[in-house]
């Protein structure tokens, strides 16, 4: 550490008794200090040290030269020990600045390195839920029919005869029903049944509303089928209605065109087929473009380029019979759409029972 | 129904690839599933729509296919070689039950010689599936996929007093048909009897007793028209479709009835010889006069909301038989709005009789592509369904608290369903289920709930969270009422062992603490001891909404629902080795809730000044809860009082036995100004005093 040998003494015993000897042992303090500077500098203890024994107020350096040689100087000698004096607080007070900034750079940058953490380590983790497939898709279908002014609404799932079958035009003994297998609940009042399709809202919405009719009708259906990978006996439908004065086919197809872009992306095509449906007149079968080769053919789409979405048409005026509205004056169009189809098909689902087994690892994709 | 492409060509000149056929009749209405290779050249699977009995046939079917291609239909006209002697001379035919049965044809043709079937037949019948029997069992299959009606032909010489009589059949009457099955009829099913017995139900199946055979020498050929609705019940009563039940009940074209006899006979002359005999006893009680049906341009375009041409709509008309005629004033001008087309009514067409009938053959055929596509416009506002948006923040919250949605199948196991059943509920049961382990409506969603949990421990997944939002059901006074629930169940850790946090169980507390903070955005949930028979009984709670402001008739709290650890003797029944947790709330009650809490929601001003908390080390007699602790407090009517928390909570160690320490956590609010020590103090003095009072309690040194 610091010599203070020199500076312990005044100048005079020193010997130093012109400007030039003056000079010359500020020299000689000067060095010692450049030398000590560099020595210290690495370890932030040794420097703090290093600059206590310099620049301390008690007994640093500076404070010992400004009482033993600036203090007791000669008057012919003061004024050069105090040029000499300044001279050497500011090369001092320089060369700290540079060195301090360059060791609490140091210091950070070591103290930063330890305290590293590993981004690669998770945080701490909220479970968070998730909805369920089926629900994120009738959430989906809502809104898209929701934002050309189709209402929501919801029916029995246990229904009469009449509502989900007679007042649909298609009566007792209607080769229609053989596809529509049946459950029927024991001890009801009406002959109560599992609602084969979400149709039997149409009618029970007409004969509550007067046109314009404008819905949607999301739900759970029954059909007395043996399951398999492709069908269950439960499934979900979404119904549509329009019925208004002005309703046309043309309407229809412009919404049925709207919906497949919606739903399953804007390049989407759809074309109708000519069929067959008791309560609608014409009736098609939507077919669009087939969402994973974009109608060029391929496995999904059977190499037809295109998939079968849902059944629909103008509804048939026998239909308005029932609810008291005039054939004459009226006219719509009626959908239903196969909703567990719409969603296996758009995520890629290939099996219907995995949709409703609940297996959190099937939950959790979605 | 299957189409041997070969066989439409003798019906219609076309040379287009059978493919190319297949694709077009798709997009006129004739769905064709495939096109197969066979030995008698391509076959065309159409699935026919129920509508469209006509075509059940070839001839049907080439009607569709000349008017696609704009070519018309040949003709057929079957050529038979009569004999002197009258088929009325030989047999006669009587209508008793008019209703069942419109029209009966008999032909009766003798001296056959019944032998395998010639190759062409043979080949045409196998292509399309059918097994070759013999020629003239053959010739009447063929017939009848060619024109689409069914015929049936008994051995002349085994009908009894050789006349027939269409009959209902006696009640118990029994018949064996070809298929070897006795049946035993009801009096509302229709039988072709001779004059002894039953040799056919009508419509339907034959006899084995009056069947062709290789000795057959006399065949009588019946060719009928039986009523659609009595076929339908019949065959479905005795379980017993056949091709010619498919065709009647779909409504066969009774006019075909005759002419499909005449062809049989020409066939069954060319392949199996024999004189037919002059003439066919014709009963027709079902006769129509000739209908027509008009189409207006007007009608056409309020429907489809795009015009056809002129042309293209009489192409259509005609090509399908409906020979449209203009009958309106200005017949003359093409294009007219005014345009009316009478057509005639056709006797195979039984689902063309109005309007909007001939609309759809018009569009079909013109083509659904060529109408362009508008949307309509919006007149009113769609409306969500009630409560949808209580029931987003309902969904968005137990979301938020970690619970994944299910969607269960509602139909359920009986036992199953009955644990979870509450008191004096009636099930909807099905009557006609197609397993029992798939039996009854849900009563609960509880039921369905724990098979998910089930379902997941059982596949290794030990640590769940779900809920769904779905329906209970059940009879009330045989109506069916349909209640939505929101259902959670939990079990398994609650929180997973990470770098950051320690492992914990779900237990009540998680159930509790999540429930409430749904309640919280339903105006709080109150908690009430004991529950249904399958919670566990120290850990089942009733929930319910306090409802305040309302007005007077709600100022009661309203059920909402249950929620606890299923009871230990339930779990060990259904195998579930873990602790399992549920909550079953009725959605309705629950929604309101969340509907008047969120209209109640005013403002608060922030407060000015700090508050202060004071802890409290209470050593207390077990059975004491911390309700009656916060009440006691609270009846001191400290205005200043602003919270009460349970810090902490321990039994054992320098706690007597029968006692249990709390630390309870008071915070004191002011509005007005900063607490002075000499105000807390009298706070706490208070309140040490009011809970050693009331309760016994001791202050613990801390």
């Amino acid at each position: 550490m610091t010599d203070n040998h020199n500076v312990d003494q005044t100048l005079a015993a020193l010997g130093a008794t012109t400007a030039e000897q003056v000079v010359s042992n500020f020299a000689q303090v000067r060095a010692r200090f450049d030398a000590e500077a560099g020595a210290n500098s690495s370890d932030v203890a040794q420097w703090n040290a290093f600059l206590v024994a310099w620049t301390g107020r008690k007994s640093g350096v500076l404070t010992k030269i400004t009482d033993n040689w600036l203090k007791p100087a000669t008057p012919e000698l003061k004024r050069a020990v105090g040029q000499e004096l300044n001279q050497l607080k500011a090369h001092i007070d320089g060369v700290v600045k540079e060195k301090q900034a360059a060791i609490e750079a140091a210091a950070e940058q070591a103290a930063a390195a330890r305290d590293q953490i590993d981004l690669s380590l998770p945080g701490i983790e909220h479970t968070i839920g998730s909805r369920h497939l089926i629900r994120q898709t009738y959430d989906e279908l809502l809104r898209i029919f929701g934002a050309i002014g189709f209402s929501v609404v919801e029916g029995p799932e246990i229904e009469t005869p009449y509502y989900n079958f007679e007042a649909l035009n298609i009566p007792e003994h209607h080769p229609a029903r053989d596809n529509m297998d049946t459950f029927y609940i024991e001890g009801a009042r009406n002959g109560d049944l599992l609602r084969t399709h979400t149709s039997p809202m149409q009618i029970r919405t007409m004969e509550k509303e007067k046109p314009p009719v404008r819905i949607v009708v999301p739900g759970k259906v029954y059909r007395r089928d043996n399951p398999d990978a492709t069908h269950g006996y439960m499934f979900h439908q979404i119904e549509g209605l329009a019925v208004d004065t002005d309703i046309t086919f043309c309407d229809f197809k412009g919404t049925v065109d709207y919906f497949a872009r919606a739903f399953l992306g804007p390049k989407t095509k759809t074309r109708l087929r000519p069929s067959y449906f008791p309560f609608t007149e014409p009736s098609a079968e939507v077919d669009a473009t087939c969402h994973v080769c974009g109608g060029s053919g391929c496995r999904v789409c059977k190499q037809t380029g295109w998939i079968e979405l849902f059944g629909a048409g103008m509804v048939n005026p026998a239909v308005y019979g029932f609810v008291n509205y005039d054939p004459e004056r009226l006219s719509g169009f009626a959908f239903g759409m196969g909703v567990d189809r719409l969603a296996m098909m758009k995520y890629g689902v290939t099996e219907v029972p995995l949709l409703f087994q609940n297996d959190v690892r099937f939950l959790r994709q979605f | 129904m299957k189409i041997v492409y070969n066989e439409l060509r003798e019906f219609v000149d076309i040379a287009a690839p059978a493919a190319e056929v297949a694709s077009k009749l798709s997009l006129a209405g004739v769905a064709i599933e495939g096109v197969e290779e066979t030995a008698a050249g391509p076959v065309l699977d159409a699935e026919v729509t129920a509508n469209r009995p006509d075509c059940l046939g070839h001839l049907g079917i080439a009607r569709e296919v000349a008017a696609i291609y704009k070519k018309s239909l040949k003709p057929l006209h079957p050529k038979l070689k009569e004999s002197a002697e009258t088929a009325v001379s030989a047999t006669r035919v009587d209508i008793e039950a008019n209703d069942l049965c419109g029209r009966f044809t008999a032909r009766v043709i003798k001296g056959v010689k019944v032998q395998p079937s010639p190759d062409w037949l043979r080949q045409r019948l196998e292509a399309i599936g059918e097994k070759s029997i013999n020629n003239v069992v053959d010739v009447t299959n063929y017939v009848m996929f060619e024109l689409g009606h069914a015929l049936h032909a008994f051995d002349f010489d085994k009908i009894a007093e050789k006349r027939l009589v269409v009959r209902r059949a006696k009640q118990g009457e029994k018949i064996k048909t070809l298929d070897g099955a006795e049946r035993t009829l009801t009096k509302d099913m229709c039988v072709v009897a001779d004059g002894a017995r039953a040799v056919g139900i009508g419509g339907i199946m034959g006899g084995a007793e009056s069947e062709i055979g290789f000795g057959t020498k006399n065949v009588l050929l019946e060719c009928a028209w039986f009523d659609p609705i009595s076929v339908r019940r019949t065959s479905k009563a005795l379980g017993l479709r056949t091709e010619a039940s498919y065709r009647f009940e779909r409504g066969a074209d009774p006019e075909m009835a005759e002419f499909a006899s005449r062809r049989a006979a020409e066939l069954i002359q060319q392949v199996a010889g024999g004189e037919v005999l002059a003439g066919v006893v014709d009963v027709y009680p079902a006769r129509h006069a000739e209908k027509s049906i008009e189409l207006s341009r007007q009608e056409l375009l309020r429907v489809m909301g795009a015009d056809v041409p002129d042309r293209d709509i009489e192409d259509i008309l005609s090509a399908l038989g409906f020979h449209p005629v203009r009958i309106d004033d200005l017949r003359g001008s093409n294009g007219s709005i005014t345009a009316v087309w009478q057509c005639k009514q056709v006797s195979w067409r039984s689902d063309v009789t109005r309007g909007i009938d001939l609309i759809e053959e018009v569009a079909r055929h013109y083509g659904y592509d060529k109408f362009p596509l508008r949307l309509p416009a919006a007149k009113v506002p769609a409306r969500r369904l009630p409560h949808a948006v209580a029931l987003d923040r309902v969904i968005e919250r137990v979301i938020a608290l970690g619970y994944r949605e299910i969607v269960e199948i509602p139909i359920v196991d009986t036992e199953r369903d009955a644990i979870f059943r509450a008191e004096g509920v009636t099930p909807a049961v099905i009557g006609n289920p197609l397993a029992e382990d798939a039996s009854v409506m849900r009563s609960s969603g509880t039921v369905s709930m724990i098979r998910a949990l089930e379902w997941n421990l059982n596949h290794g997944q030990r640590d769940v969270r779900l809920f769904e939002v779905g329906k209970r059901y059940e009879l009330r006074d045989g109506e069916p009422v349909e209640t939505r629930v929101l259902t959670l169940g939990a079990t398994g850790l609650a929180q997973e062992k990470t770098i950051h946090e320690a492992a914990s169980e779900y237990a009540f507390a998680n159930l509790k603490g999540d429930l409430d903070r749904i309640g919280e955005i339903a105006g709080g949930f109150e908690w009430m001891g004991g529950g249904p028979s399958w919670l566990a009984p120290s850990r089942a709670a009733r929930v319910s909404i306090e409802r305040g402001t309302d007005g007077p008739e709600l100022q009661h709290a309203h059920h909402v629902g249950v929620a606890g650890q299923l009871a230990r003797k339930i779990a060990e029944q259904l195998k579930l080795r873990q602790n399992v947790f549920v909550a079953e709330l009725a959605l309705e009650p629950l929604l309101k809730g969340v509907e008047d809490a969120s209209a109640a929601k005013r403002f608060a001003p922030l407060p000015r000044y700090p508050a202060v908390e004071r802890d409290f080390s209470l050593v207390l007699d077990d059975g004491t809860s911390f309700d009656d602790v916060s009440e006691t407090i609270e009846q001191l009517g400290i205005l200043e009082l602003h919270s009460i928390e349970a810090a902490d909570l321990f039994r054992g160690g320098q706690v007597p036995q029968g006692k249990f320490s709390l630390m309870i956590r008071v915070t004191f609010q002011s509005s007005q100004a900063t607490f002075t020590d000499a105000q807390l103090n009298g706070f706490s003095a208070r309140i040490v005093a009011a809970l050693e009072k009331n309760l016994g309690a001791t202050l613990r040194a801390s």
